[in-house]
């Protein structure tokens, strides 16, 4: 009998003794608990594919970002304008009426009534299928000095767009889209400091417009302007200014589109079998005005395809 | 001006600065221009540790929200508001600051002591914020540097601003 009360009574100690410790150090252990619930984000946060809320995508920053822009977009009209008309300049040249056949005995047909009428025999009848889709996007919040550097545009999963969209410039590879709201899109910039490795790091699958090899276009965190391209091996006769295009592998960007121009290249050490190249990037995110978004239509199909068969292998 | 009121003004006034006029000036590389936790800092003497920690989340995450960093501005902050009592202790003369002087300012602690105060804790702020940023050390050098030139820029827009709404109060 003795010895339970003892015991409760030491309980009870025990319990006191946590609760004034608890008490002494409340501050401390709230400090923790912030700072714990902090990091949680951050890794959430790193983790792709995800559709935040508290980003600026949302209603108040989406909002106020875009007032800002109405004032501010006025200044930039002219370079703009030049960029535009740089892009329409380079998107003639690629028209086939630009182009003329000197052998007449091969008459080139060019079928454009199936790109404009929706009736069944034409597509039926035609060959062609509609692979990517292109969406304009205001671009009105951007960063470039930061570790990771996002975009956020005025075009969201109303109006089409969804998470894990590539994205283009007028001249160049931009970026891929992150996570959407209604009306708003953030788009994270091929601005992303990354090592080049794993699997939260963004790097735009590329290849030399001349030789074909294929390499990886990432940012080291360093300079706005310039990109790293690795995995081109050492046999390849490299020159500066020699064009880096997207290899069209990944689902996010069709082939041939610009990622940027080779400044210098080096090895690492004798024994490295490949280049580590600089490459000046096409895209000006300086003064990125307005991007398109690219809806890969037959992604979803491949995806599954690829799904299905890699389970088969397991 | 009641206290409360000044500090919500403050609290959204360094927010639009910090969002729209700030994050827009590209100085370079190695320097990013902060001063919305100017906040924190010019908070009273007076105010609750677990307060101060939360008004610093709630500030960190206005501004995440607006950055796309989600967490790491919050982080930076909960871990100068915690700090901050330890300093402004040590910093103390010995019967505490003069009690009529309710909020930290060059007049209430002195030029030298309060510029002491605000390189500290700026200090401790950026070296959180960049750290966690670029995750890693695998570039120190960088990583110091741009913790070292962002507080020589943070303390210059701090003094600036102390000047700019110098209150003879």
């Amino acid at each position: 009998m003795e010895f339970g009360i003892w015991s409760l009574e030491f309980q009870f100690n025990k319990v006191r003794n946590l609760v004034i410790f608890l008490r002494r150090y409340f501050n401390f252990f709230l400090f923790l608990l912030l700072e714990v619930i902090c990091i949680v984000m951050v890794f959430r946060n790193n983790n792709f594919q995800r559709t935040a809320y508290l980003n600026s995508a949302n209603t108040v920053s989406g909002k106020l970002y875009d007032r800002y822009n109405n004032v501010q977009y006025y200044f930039h009209l002219k370079a703009t304008n030049d960029s535009l008309v740089t892009e329409n300049a380079r998107l003639h040249n690629m028209l086939r009426s630009s182009f003329d056949s000197m052998l007449t005995g091969n008459i080139v047909k060019t079928d454009t009534i199936r790109h404009f009428s929706g009736d069944t025999s034409h597509r039926l009848t035609g060959t062609e299928l509609r692979r990517y889709l292109y969406r304009e996007g205001k671009v009105i919040n951007n960063s470039v000095n930061r570790a990771m550097n996002y975009i956020t545009i005025r075009r969201g999963r109303l109006q089409g767009i969804r998470p894990n969209m590539g994205v283009v410039g007028p001249s160049g590879v931009v970026g891929m889209v992150r996570s959407v709201s209604d009306n708003y899109a953030v788009i994270l910039s091929l601005l992303a400091k990354s090592s080049g490795t794993g699997s939260n790091n963004f790097g735009v699958s590329a290849r030399l417009l001349r030789g074909r090899e294929i390499g990886t276009v990432y940012w080291d965190g360093a300079d706005p302007g310039y990109a790293i391209m690795k995995d081109i091996p050492r046999s390849v006769k490299l020159q500066k200014g020699d064009t880096v295009i997207t290899s069209g592998f990944s689902a996010l960007f069709p082939e041939n589109i610009p990622v940027g121009y080779i400044d210098t290249f080096a090895l690492a050490d004798k024994s490295s079998t490949a280049y580590t190249i600089r490459v000046k990037l096409a895209t000006n995110f300086y003064n990125l005005q307005y991007v398109y978004v690219i809806d890969n239509l037959l992604k979803d199909e491949q995806q599954r395809l690829e799904d299905s068969t890699y389970s088969l292998i397991k | 001006m009641s206290i409360l009121l000044r500090n919500i003004i403050r609290f959204v006034l360094l927010l639009l600065l910090q969002v729209f006029v700030l994050n827009k000036i590209l100085v370079h590389q190695l320097i990013s221009l902060e001063l919305y936790m100017l906040f924190i800092l010019l908070l009273p003497f007076n105010i609750p540790r677990p307060a101060l920690m939360l008004l610093g989340l709630l500030l960190g995450l206005s501004l995440d929200m607006f950055m796309n960093t989600m967490g790491i501005h919050a982080f930076a902050c909960v871990f100068m508001a915690y700090l901050r009592p330890f300093i402004i202790n040590i910093l103390s003369p010995q019967g505490g600051f003069e009690t009529n002087m309710k909020t930290p300012s060059m007049i209430s602690m002195g030029v030298s002591q309060f510029l002491i105060y605000v390189s500290i804790l700026v200090f401790l702020h950026h070296l959180a914020l960049f750290t966690l940023e670029v995750f890693g050390f695998g570039n120190l050098g960088y990583l110091l540097l741009k913790i070292l030139f962002s507080t020589i820029a943070s303390l210059v827009l701090i003094v600036l601003y102390e000047l700019l709404f110098f209150s003879k109060k």
